[in-house]
């Protein structure tokens, strides 16, 4: 069985149906990559899978590494190695990023029944990854997110993966709002976290973040399920004709 | 000593408190104490009442002359019922900086009233208030700026938060300006919630369990009111018996 | 004296009711003071019916045991309510032969106004100019009938109180005093005693006012009196516009005008209220001038429904006034919108309360205060919210702007929350025309009074565009001139 595997899945948004009997499955060691028109329910599909209140399953099913996904509180869900990372990363004010980092790895890491990692070793791991995504240590110290630039926010969501070291990751178009060499060191640290135990779902608006990170499928999502599904060419062809076409 | 009859609702600084409670101590049980920093002088002074009183009426008389700073850090937890009130008259270019937390839940009512007088020119000050109520509690903050003619140039700010835990917890706050000299900076910023929403998603989806997040956000919240704090020492004692207030709530 | 002789049929009919002053009944005027007999002489002169002078009746015994409230940041006189006119020639205007007579600075108001020459004498209260304006300017009889046929092919009910107690006694024993109850508060209890007259609006179920309804219109046809009485009904689904224009300076002894106002919103239906308040507010001594002690409330009885008081106060030497929303349907809308000016000796204590019951319930408070000379100038307000109501949000922004530095600029929020899903954010801030900003208009070629005017204005910003666009434009020009001589 994949490592994800999502069955039929409909959501709601309050009252509205968002996602209407979406399937997809994401093997282990596989990047796979979905794009689709603004309101489409890419965003809403990875607060789904994460557990956002307000976000409801209404039928379906998601299987994560052979555990009931949906059915996990989404502490849980972290803990059992699912990852997203939020297009719009929160700022969390008086709660320092290594505070929040330490706390959040040692809590998985027990529900794993892992011991705590010391404060040395952690402080060694946080000065590593914020170091690899161009993070100095006064960004870690400060509250999370606060007074960080729109590419910082996204970056820091970079060390938090890389530190939490998940399972699967879902990454909410961690591409826009980029530079190119953002967007370059951001391509770096997913392809250096490829592994063959590791599943990825890269969430896009454009194919940039692609021509650095390559992805094994590309779906096309459109009126909240998969109306489409290829290699990375399909991605190439979205580019160049449009959503229009290739969604109808 | 104190002669006065019992407040009333009707007392604006009276309007929210516990008046039974008031009761069993007024007057002779109002704890009426002076401070004054002379000018220049610089003094740093924290508080903690908690329950070792059930009911804790303070009124303390604050004057603090040209060029003195005087730093009160609070935290009042209360039993029963908790008051503390300060009436502060600054002199020129003189410095008050309040940072006070109150956290309660069972049927403590907790307030907080101040009164500060800029009577002089130059003078600044700094209120932080930050109240996280449970329970049945009542978190009150009443707080006066007044600027008084001729007290140019100065300074003054109120930030005013409450969250409340629970339907049945009621918060109330006061912030309030009187101004008679135009060419000064005061504003005021007060609000009331509950735990933010998108912040709490955030920490649960990366893996913080919800009492873990709840208690991280709530803690942040409360430690707003002593982040100015120089004693590092007292800022943790502070810190640490505010936390351990939050985690009898739960 | 159609009305006159209703009325004495009436007093006759009713010989359970004794008369002490049976011959004044012919008179315009009730005898000066106030007890049970000024208020039965109201009703009778009115031909109200026997449940209105009831009404009034109790309200007059409620008042007489109330006390003034001392609460607002107000120094007010003492007044003696026993030496005043309770029914018509209220305002004791002199009567000028023409326009030379009156003071040449209302005079110069007026111009800037860009009041008609004609209105302006009926202003001024010229001897013989009412008959010209009438026919010439506003010829209220035609007016009110052109408006009134069209309303009615909406079915619009707009009338004078008075009528409406006549002609529509169960909508008016239904809604009078259920938003602002007899025993409120001193002053509203008093207008229930002894209102004059007023304005009732109903609008029926899904209909759209097809115009803004203005007392302007009505004021012209029937001289209201100081106690004015507005009751407003907007049924499921309506929607009106009402504006509110004491644009007139009035030039009078100190004198109180305390007037109620209704609102009530049933289901999806909106009420937009726009005041400007110009009433005489004294010399630069803080001699003569209005005491505006108005009590204005809505009801957002029905879910969705939604209310926005605008208000433009620059004039009255006293004004105690707070534009209130009862939020009690789910998902209601109360808006507070303020600009307050006070000069020379004018007070101003003048806000509002949002009373959250309703789940989903949202208010915005926006308010701007002007102090200048040696004025006085406070926001008072309440926010509360009631503990079943859900997802309450709040916001309220509360700014003062002082000039000179005699004048004094308070702000007073009260904020009483009981349930946790509410958001309340609330933020104030105090300032002054900066030296950099005045230079700047300055060098590009504005006098001082210009540069001034056009920095209030653009403080204010928020709250005039609110306003309906000739209010907007007449209340930016009125902040201007009740600036005039307050800047060196």
């Amino acid at each position: 069985m994949a490592m994800l595997n999502i069955e039929n899945l409909h959501a709601n948004v309050g009252d509205k149906e968002i996602l209407k009997g979406l399937t997809l499955e994401v093997g282990a060691g596989e990047v796979h990559a979905i794009m689709g028109p603004n309101g489409s329910g890419k965003s809403t599909l990875g607060y789904v899978l994460a557990g956002r209140e307000g976000y409801e399953a209404t039928s379906g099913s998601v299987t994560f590494d052979g555990k009931d996904l949906l059915a996990l509180e989404p502490h849980e869900r972290a803990a059992a190695g699912f990852f997203l990372g939020l297009q719009y990363p929160v700022e969390i004010p008086g709660v320092s990023n290594l505070n929040f980092l330490r706390t959040a790895l040692n809590a998985q890491r027990k529900l794993r029944g892992e011991p705590d990692v010391s404060a040395a070793d952690f402080m060694r791991l946080a000065r590593t990854e914020a170091d690899a995504f161009d993070l100095t240590m006064d960004h870690m110290k400060r509250g999370v997110n606060v007074g960080f630039s729109g590419g910082e926010k996204k970056r820091n969501e970079m060390v938090q993966m890389a530190l939490l070291a998940p399972k699967f990751a879902v990454l909410d178009e961690t591409d826009s709002g980029l530079d190119i060499d953002a967007l370059k060191t951001v391509a770096g640290g997913i392809n250096r976290l490829r592994s063959p135990e590791r599943g990825f779902l890269l969430i896009t608006h454009y194919q940039r973040l692609l021509d650095y990170v390559k992805p094994d499928k590309v779906h096309v999502l459109s009126g909240g399920r998969i109306v489409r599904s290829g290699g990375p060419e399909l991605a190439h062809a979205l580019e160049r004709e449009g959503y229009g076409e290739l969604a109808a | 000593m104190n002669a006065l009859p019992i407040p009333t609702r009707r007392d604006e600084a009276w309007r929210y408190s516990d008046l039974e409670a008031l009761g069993e101590v007024w007057p002779s049980g109002v704890v009426s104490e002076r401070i004054d920093v002379p000018a220049g002088e610089t003094r740093a002074l924290t508080l903690v009442a908690d329950a070792a009183q059930p009911v804790a009426v303070r009124d303390w008389t604050v004057t603090i002359a040209d060029g003195a700073r005087l730093d009160l850090h609070i935290l009042n937890l209360g039993g029963r019922y908790g008051r503390v009130a300060l009436d502060v008259t600054l002199g020129e270019g003189s410095h008050f900086e309040l940072g006070a937390a109150q956290v309660a839940g069972g049927k403590t009512t907790l307030e907080i009233v101040t009164h500060v007088r800029h009577a002089a020119p130059g003078a600044t000050s700094r209120q932080t208030v930050r109240t996280v109520l449970a329970q049945q509690a009542t978190g009150t903050y009443l707080g006066k700026v007044a600027v008084d003619r001729g007290a140019q140039k100065t300074d003054a700010a109120q930030s005013v938060k409450a969250m409340l835990l629970d339907r049945t917890a009621t918060a109330n706050a006061k912030p309030e300006l009187e101004i008679f000299a135009d060419d000064v900076k005061c504003a005021h910023g007060a609000t009331v919630g509950e735990l933010d929403a998108t912040q709490y998603f955030y920490l649960t989806s990366r893996g913080l369990p919800p009492a873990e997040a709840k208690r991280l956000l709530l803690h942040a919240f409360l430690a707003d009111a002593f982040a100015g704090m120089d004693d590092a020492g007292a800022r943790e004692t502070l810190e640490a018996a505010a936390l351990a207030a939050l985690e009898r709530l739960a | 004296m159609a009305a006159n002789e209703q009325a004495l049929a009436l007093a006759k009919e009713q010989s359970k009711y004794k008369w002490g002053f049976s011959s004044d009944i012919e008179s315009d005027f009730a005898p000066k003071g106030l007890d049970e007999d000024t208020v039965r002489f109201i009703s009778a002169k009115k031909a109200e019916p026997e449940w209105m002078l009831e009404w009034r009746l109790k309200a007059f015994r409620l008042w007489q045991g109330m006390e003034s409230p001392d609460w607002a940041k107000l120094s007010i006189p003492p007044i003696d309510y026993q030496d005043a006119y309770y029914y018509a020639a209220p305002r004791k205007k002199p009567t000028l032969k023409s326009l030379d007579e009156l003071d040449p600075e209302i005079l110069l108001t007026y111009q800037k106004l860009g009041i008609p020459i004609e209105e302006q004498k009926v202003l001024a209260g010229v001897e013989g100019a009412r008959k010209v304006a009438v026919d010439a300017v506003f010829d209220s009889v035609s007016v009110a009938t052109t408006f009134r046929e069209e309303l009615k092919r909406a079915g619009v009910i707009f009338l004078s109180i008075s009528e409406a107690i006549r002609e529509y006694p169960d909508l008016v024993k239904k809604y009078l005093g259920a938003v602002v109850p007899v025993r409120d508060n001193f002053f509203a209890c008093l207008n229930s005693a002894v209102f004059s007259d007023g304005t009732f609006v109903y609008v029926p179920e899904g209909v759209r006012c097809p115009m803004e309804l203005s007392t302007y219109f009505r004021i012209n046809a029937e001289n209201t009196g100081q106690f004015e009485r507005t009751l407003i009904i907007a049924d499921k689904g309506s929607y009106v516009s009402y504006l509110e224009g004491c644009t007139a300076p009035q030039r009078d002894e100190n004198q109180l005008h305390a007037a109620v106002v209704e609102l009530i919103a049933l289901e999806d239906a909106e009420i937009k209220y726009s005041t400007v308040q110009n009433w005489y507010p004294g010399d630069e001594n803080g001699k003569g001038g209005i005491y505006n002690f108005v009590t204005k409330r809505a009801h957002c009885r029905g879910d969705r429904s939604k209310v926005s008081w605008t208000q433009v106060e620059t004039g009255s030497a006293i004004t105690w006034k707070y534009p209130s929303c009862v939020l009690s349907g789910k998902d209601s809308v109360g808006e507070f919108y303020s600009v307050a000016l006070t000069n020379n000796m004018q007070q101003a204590d003048t806000g509002t309360k949002m009373i959250h019951l309703g789940a989903g319930s949202r208010s915005t408070i926006i308010s701007k205060g002007i102090s200048a000379g040696r004025s006085n100038n406070t926001y008072r307000g309440l926010v509360r919210v009631g503990p079943t109501a859900e997802g309450v949000r709040n916001f309220t922004q509360c700014d003062s702007l002082l000039l000179g530095s005699e004048c004094g600029a308070h702000t007073v929020p009260y904020i009483e929350v009981k349930n946790p899903s509410a958001q309340i954010e609330h933020e104030a801030t105090t300032s002054k025309i900066s030296d950099d900003q005045l230079f700047y208009a300055q060098s590009r070629g504005l006098d001082r009074e210009a540069a001034v005017a056009l920095i209030v204005n653009g403080f204010a910003k928020e709250v005039l565009q609110q306003l309906p666009m000739e209010f907007a434009v007449e209340a930016q020009k009125l902040l201007g001139i009740s600036l005039e001589g307050s800047v060196g």
